[in-house]
């Protein structure tokens, strides 16, 4: 994210935007919220965002009204003429959220954005990511809240050490995944009739229901035939891997 | 992304903005004009120094029993006075001329010669001693004509002044420079900001801003500094202190011009508003070193070593000023202060660019020098 927005020079490679390597000009027209978060704490919250839309290249008039919207949309009109480091950690959070979209940018990069936001807040900054989304506006950001995520983004790109080591759409990855965990439930059934299936690899009760993990090549037929030998199939149903199981997976 | 010129603007329209809305801003002005006011009101008004000392030059016997009369009143005058007999009229306006009589009492006792800068007291007292002189009643007082321009001593004080300010400005101005930076540094605003414009035009805005703000605040401490000075009856409002109000604010700005790129720089380095002292402890010391310098050209302005100091840099910042107002420059040197100066300024102004664009976003730990250098050396490698 650092060096998509020049603030960290790349070791190799290019960064690229619609097909052209990024020059300044370009990158002055993203909205950036760095990971190690950072405003002037003695400025006023209001003139703090109007300075940055200002840097942005955004005329005074238009960057007061700008940040006035931005400061109601967030939460932060009462607050607006307050010193930023007088604010709440969640609000200084939304301010610095304002900061970073206040310019109108075409490009959105923030770096763990519901870090530190309160339910509400989360709320907040949902809609307003989603909104931009479909304003046509590309929303990146990192996170380690999972179901966020999930709930929240098109496509997702797992990295470790440095490395994307999955990306795509959340379905695609599932799909590539393939459903190798399923959850049964059995009228009538003794409780170890799992044991006795070739394929499995490890199961635990929950509630009325076995959740099975099959091997690789198990054919989950094998293991419906052994449930029906057991008693009444009640339910056969895969479980979708959650983005936090892909994670682990492809992480471990 | 916005131009140079406005970028510059904007962060420079901060700088001064936020800082004007600060109350140790206010404090600072207050006590630098609270102090000058001290300077100039509180010896008259306390009657330090005890008496003032003065010279009377005489020209033949009546002119001397005047001054006999004089002494002998003298402290009822609160003066404390000399008697130098000389013999003519020529050689006693040479001696208040030359500074080195305050008054000279005419042949026959008919008049007075008063130096410019000659004090209303030892006036006083030499016009009641003519009175005693000539007896009989209250004859008229004396008429009394100012000869010369004021003696180096007055220029002095003003130069002593002048370079006080000069270094607290100098300094304090620099400290600001750097702690901005830190503080940009510290709270890692800093980084939002150059994936908005350059480090280059964060550092000229900066420091452009910081020293307009000094320039402003000078001028504010002069012109009270002159009202105060005027209204207490302890300074001449004339064409010696424009003259050092003029020099003052010259040589702030290209002081700063010198200085707050190396203190920028100081400031890059570290990552906590602690560590600013000891990283600025050089830049404090040559400052220091140039202030104290300055003492020797008050002394004496035209000796060899003030001539050479005034010239080069770091120095000449806050020794031409003194030899300015305290003495006689020749045109040319001044010019060459100047020059030597800018240029110094323009060569720093450079190297601190290139350094703080690779230091200031090392926001972890302290960085040494040479390692940024080579960093920056880096940078500018994978931009071709």
């Amino acid at each position: 994210m650092r060096i998509v927005l020049g603030v960290l020079e790349p070791d190799g490679g290019t960064v690229r935007w619609k097909g052209r390597p990024l020059d300044p000009a370009t990158r002055a027209r993203f909205g950036y919220m760095p990971e190690e978060r950072g405003l002037y704490p003695k400025m006023r919250v209001a003139d703090q965002i109007v300075h940055f839309a200002r840097l942005h290249g955004v005329e005074a008039s238009e960057a007061r009204a700008a940040a006035a919207r931005w400061l109601d949309r967030l939460g932060l009109a009462e607050v607006a003429d307050r010193r930023t480091e007088t604010l709440s950690l969640g609000n200084q959070q939304r301010a610095q959220l304002g900061a970073a979209l206040v310019h109108d940018p075409e490009l959105l990069v923030l770096d763990e954005p519901f870090s530190g936001l309160d339910p509400v807040g989360v709320d907040v900054l949902s809609e307003v990511l989603r909104d931009r989304a479909r304003a046509g506006v590309p929303v990146v950001f990192s996170s380690h809240q999972l179901e966020l995520v999930e709930r929240l983004c098109d496509a997702v790109a797992i990295v470790r050490d440095g490395r994307v080591v999955a990306s795509g759409r959340v379905a695609e990855l599932r799909a590539q995944r393939g459903a190798r965990r399923w959850r049964v439930e059995v009228a009538g059934a003794r409780p170890d009739w799992v044991s006795a299936v070739p394929s499995v690899l490890v199961a635990h009760t929950d509630g009325d229901a076995v959740v099975v993990e099959l091997a690789e090549d198990a054919d989950e037929q094998a293991l419906l035939d052994a449930a029906r030998r057991a008693g009444r199939v009640r339910r056969f149903a895969p479980v979708e891997p959650t983005l936090a199981d892909l994670f682990r997976e492809v992480v471990a | 992304m916005i131009g140079t010129g406005r970028a510059i603007r904007l962060v420079a329209r901060r700088e001064i903005v936020e800082r004007i809305r600060e109350r140790s801003l206010w404090v600072s002005t207050g006590l630098t004009v609270l102090v000058l006011a001290g300077v100039l009101v509180l010896p008259s008004a306390l009657g330090f120094g005890g008496a003032t000392k003065a010279t009377v030059a005489t020209v033949g016997p009546d002119a001397a029993a005047v001054a006999r009369q004089a002494v002998a009143q003298q402290k009822a005058f609160d003066v404390e006075l000399s008697v130098r007999r000389v013999g003519s009229a020529a050689a006693a306006q040479k001696l208040v001329r030359d500074g080195d009589a305050d008054v000279a009492v005419l042949p026959g006792g008919r008049g007075l010669l008063a130096a410019h800068d000659a004090d209303d007291s030892v006036v006083a007292a030499v016009q009641s001693g003519s009175q005693a002189a000539r007896g009989g009643g209250l004859p008229p007082p004396l008429p009394v004509r100012t000869e010369g321009g004021e003696s180096d001593s007055n220029r002095q004080g003003i130069a002593f002044v002048a370079v006080v300010i000069l270094y607290g400005q100098l300094l304090g101005y620099g400290f600001w420079v750097a702690s901005g930076v830190v503080e940009e540094k510290a709270t890692r605003v800093v980084e939002l900001l150059l994936s908005a414009i350059r480090p280059r035009q964060l550092l000229a805005g900066k420091v452009i801003g910081i020293g307009l703000l000094g320039l402003g605040q000078l001028l504010l401490i002069g012109l009270f500094g002159v009202v105060i000075g005027a209204a207490a009856g302890q300074l001449d409002v004339n064409g010696d202190v424009a003259v050092a109000v003029g020099v003052v604010l010259l040589w702030f700005l290209l002081g700063f011009a010198l200085y707050s790129c190396a203190f920028a720089v100081a400031g890059a380095l570290v990552p906590r508003q602690e560590e600013i002292q000891s990283v600025t402890a050089p830049l404090t010391i040559v400052i220091l070193a140039s202030f104290f310098l300055s003492f020797g050209a008050l002394d004496d302005p035209g000796s060899t070593l003030a001539r050479v100091l005034s010239l080069v840099p770091p120095s000449a910042p806050m020794v031409m000023p003194v030899r300015l107002i305290a003495g006689d420059v020749p045109v040319w040197e001044v010019a060459l202060a100047i020059a030597l100066t800018l240029a110094a300024a323009t060569a720093l102004i450079g190297i601190a660019a290139r350094i703080y664009g690779a230091a200031v976003l090392r926001t972890g730990s302290r960085v040494t020098l040479r390692a940024v250098w080579r960093a920056a050396g880096e940078q500018t490698a994978a931009r071709r």
